[in-house]
């Protein structure tokens, strides 16, 4: 399998703290991805690297088929070349409705003159309503998101993932604060989801990951510690001796 | 905000924002009533002075509508948009000044034995635009003085290149909130400053004066010119709300009201955040100073003191009072607001007098702006736009319990709880 996203020899450091440390990390087109790891591992500051918010001091990021280096492209420019983010804390606009963030998310023209002459096509639209239904909130489409529960953010957020069309998908803890019935739906879109690009999902949550049934990757002290299946990955003495403490 | 949710494709902008209908309505009826009573084509009611203070009034709520566009929409406290405005009316002056004094030079070497030369008459015309600063020489910013195309060119041009290079400096190095107020203001202060030197090419602090009279029309009573102005004014605020509607109403709206609430998420979709930044502040720059040259003609000066920061920070506080994030409160506030401060400071409005103190109104409006300022922030932060909210209230069913949220459409108490 070809790989989508290549990260080699990438370290950074704030203030002389090494969060992530001669890391290398790969994930082929159609791939899910776990990264698991204690706090302070280096997983945000990963995601932070790949989405353009954290510049490393030395190694590269390559990207596609024409391996082209992420380091030298903005946030939105990455964004744009097909790497969608979700943030631990929901963020979605609460100002706007349901129907207006995702019709922001849905994967069209970015540039100010283009969206200035923007009208939604009756496809945009539908495609809209397809997306509200995949995560639960067909019937909220006018309210504003700021009136929906913490859950329903989430989703929101995965759904704006989605309407952007992203062949990257870094997703930041998605079940936090979930009841369990929504972590099964959040696993299905997910797995779904996973079929068709690749999904890089960060959690502490070890029956979550379990569920998502994929390659794992264990981070510690910001370089890679353990790589493969779950079970290969807990029976694992370092990873053991990390996680329980020795 | 109206529902914009899954019916804003086809309909054309009247039906989607009636909104809009309704303010160019009132528009339209204001400036009818007002030529009617006027003492240049109607009954003589009202003076020529106040259709002056009428005609200004409307620039200024212009000039807020753009204020409320790149603050109230897009975030950004912009300390710098007077500015904009000033330069706006310099551009115009520099030209209506110019070219009465040509008129007023020829005239007066036409009674010569010789037929005056070009560079007579040039010099003639600097001699006197410049006297009262020393000088008699023109600087090379007054090189197309002359033109009136090429400086109604500079009123849009100059404002626009500004507000394009100093925002993409600003933008680029990512400098918000209240860093980057700060930054505008200093810009603000340093235009000013360097306008109030004699040398800066403007006669410094004495500003350009006489921009009532307008060359070759020396014999049209004002009273007839600043109906005219009146009407121009008038037609650059509905055009600039039409403008400014179209620009909040779709994607383009949502976008600029999501860089607000959280640029960095906005940036992680994908959206060039300064892009869409510089965007609004260079357009709403134009605005402003298309504003600034319809106001100063009917203000008859201008000078630095106009341009320095304090005049920025009135119109914020306009659009505050008015009710940002929604452009017919920025026009109310700017209306309300600088129609009342005209009569405080005209000393129209009676003293009070306590018996131990006398309120003089010219010194304690500030005063009592500042104080309302505090109010309006601390106690209805949707401003006066925020009655019409009331208004609809009444008519909208009934949602139980009190707002959660500030925001229109917040979630009520009692919904909360299902």
């Amino acid at each position: 399998m070809s790989s989508l996203l290549e990260v080699s020899g990438v370290s950074v450091s704030f203030d002389g703290f090494k969060a992530i440390n001669n890391l290398t990390f790969q994930i082929g087109e159609a791939e899910m991805r776990a990264v698991i790891g204690p706090n302070g591992a280096g997983k945000t500051t990963f995601m932070d690297i790949v989405t353009g918010k954290t510049r490393p001091d030395e190694g590269s990021v390559l990207w596609g088929e024409k391996s082209q280096s992420l380091l030298s492209m903005s946030e939105s420019q990455i964004a744009q070349a097909g790497v969608g983010r979700k943030f631990q804390r929901p963020t979605v606009f609460e100002d706007q409705t349901v129907a207006e963030n995702l019709m922001l998310a849905l994967k069209k023209k970015r540039g100010p003159l283009a969206v200035l002459g923007f009208r939604a096509s009756g496809a945009d639209q539908d495609r809209v309503v397809e997306l509200a239904e995949e995560i639960g909130l067909s019937g909220a489409l006018g309210r504003k998101s700021g009136e929906l529960s913490h859950g329903q953010k989430q989703w929101l957020e995965i759904g704006m993932l989605l309407a952007q069309e992203p062949r990257l998908l870094l997703v930041d803890e998605p079940a936090a604060g979930m009841t369990p019935a929504e972590r099964e739906h959040t696993t299905e879109i997910l797995v779904e989801a996973a079929r068709t690009r690749a999904v890089v999902v960060v959690e502490h949550d070890m029956e979550f990951v379990r569920r998502l049934n994929c390659k794992v990757t264990v981070l510690h002290e910001g370089s890679v510690l353990a790589e493969g299946s779950i079970d290969h990955v807990t029976s694992d003495e370092a990873v053991i001796e990390v996680y329980l403490g020795r | 905000m109206t529902d914009a949710t899954l019916a804003p494709a086809r309909q054309p902008i009247v039906r989607r924002y009636p909104v809009l209908l309704v303010f160019l309505g009132c528009l339209a009826l204001f400036t009818l009533g007002v030529t009617i009573l006027s003492e240049g084509f109607g009954i003589g009611i009202i003076s020529t002075s106040f259709v002056k203070t009428l005609g200004k009034t409307l620039c200024l709520c212009l000039v807020a509508l753009a204020m409320d566009l790149v603050w109230g929409y897009c975030g950004i406290l912009s300390l710098g948009h007077m500015a904009f405005f000033g330069i706006g009316g310099y551009a115009i002056g520099m030209w209506l000044m110019y070219a009465r004094t040509e008129i007023i030079v020829v005239q007066s070497l036409s009674a010569a034995p010789l037929p005056p030369t070009a560079q007579e008459i040039s010099d003639g015309i600097a001699t006197q635009i410049f006297g009262v600063v020393g000088a008699s020489e023109f600087p090379p910013i007054w090189a197309v003085a002359h033109s009136l195309p090429l400086q109604l060119a500079a009123v849009v041009l100059v404002p626009g290149l500004l507000a394009l290079v100093f925002g993409w400096l600003a933008f680029r190095s990512r400098v918000t909130g209240v860093y980057l107020s700060i930054l505008t203001q200093a810009m603000t202060l340093a235009l000013a400053l360097y306008l109030f030197q004699n040398d800066s090419g403007l006669r410094g602090n004495n500003g350009l004066s006489g921009l009532q009279n307008l060359p070759g029309l020396g014999h049209v009573p004002q009273s007839t010119i600043s109906i005219w102005f009146f009407w121009a004014s008038a037609l650059a605020l509905g055009l600039g709300y039409i403008l400014c509607t179209w620009v909040v109403s779709g994607k383009f709206g949502s976008v600029i009201r999501a860089i607000r609430d959280d640029e960095s998420r906005v940036r992680f979709l994908g959206y060039p955040v300064e892009a869409y930044k510089l965007f609004v502040f260079t357009l709403t720059a134009v605005i402003a100073a298309i504003a600034g040259a319809l106001y100063y003609p009917q203000a008859g000066i201008i000078n630095p003191a106009e341009i320095a920061p304090i005049a920025s920070i009135y119109l914020a506080v306009w659009v505050a009072i008015g009710g940002r994030g929604r452009l017919y409160g920025a026009v109310i506030g700017a209306a309300f607001v600088s129609l009342l401060s005209t009569y405080f400071t005209g000393g129209q409005a009676p003293d009070i007098n306590l018996g131990f103190y006398t309120i003089q109104w010219v010194n304690w409006w500030t005063v009592l702006l500042g104080l309302s300022f505090v109010v309006v922030t601390l106690f209805a932060p949707k401003g006066l736009g925020g009655l019409f909210d009331l208004i609809a209230a009444r008519t909208a069913p009934d949602r139980h319990g009190a707002d959660l949220g500030p925001d229109v459409g917040a979630l009520r108490e009692k919904e909360a709880e299902k």
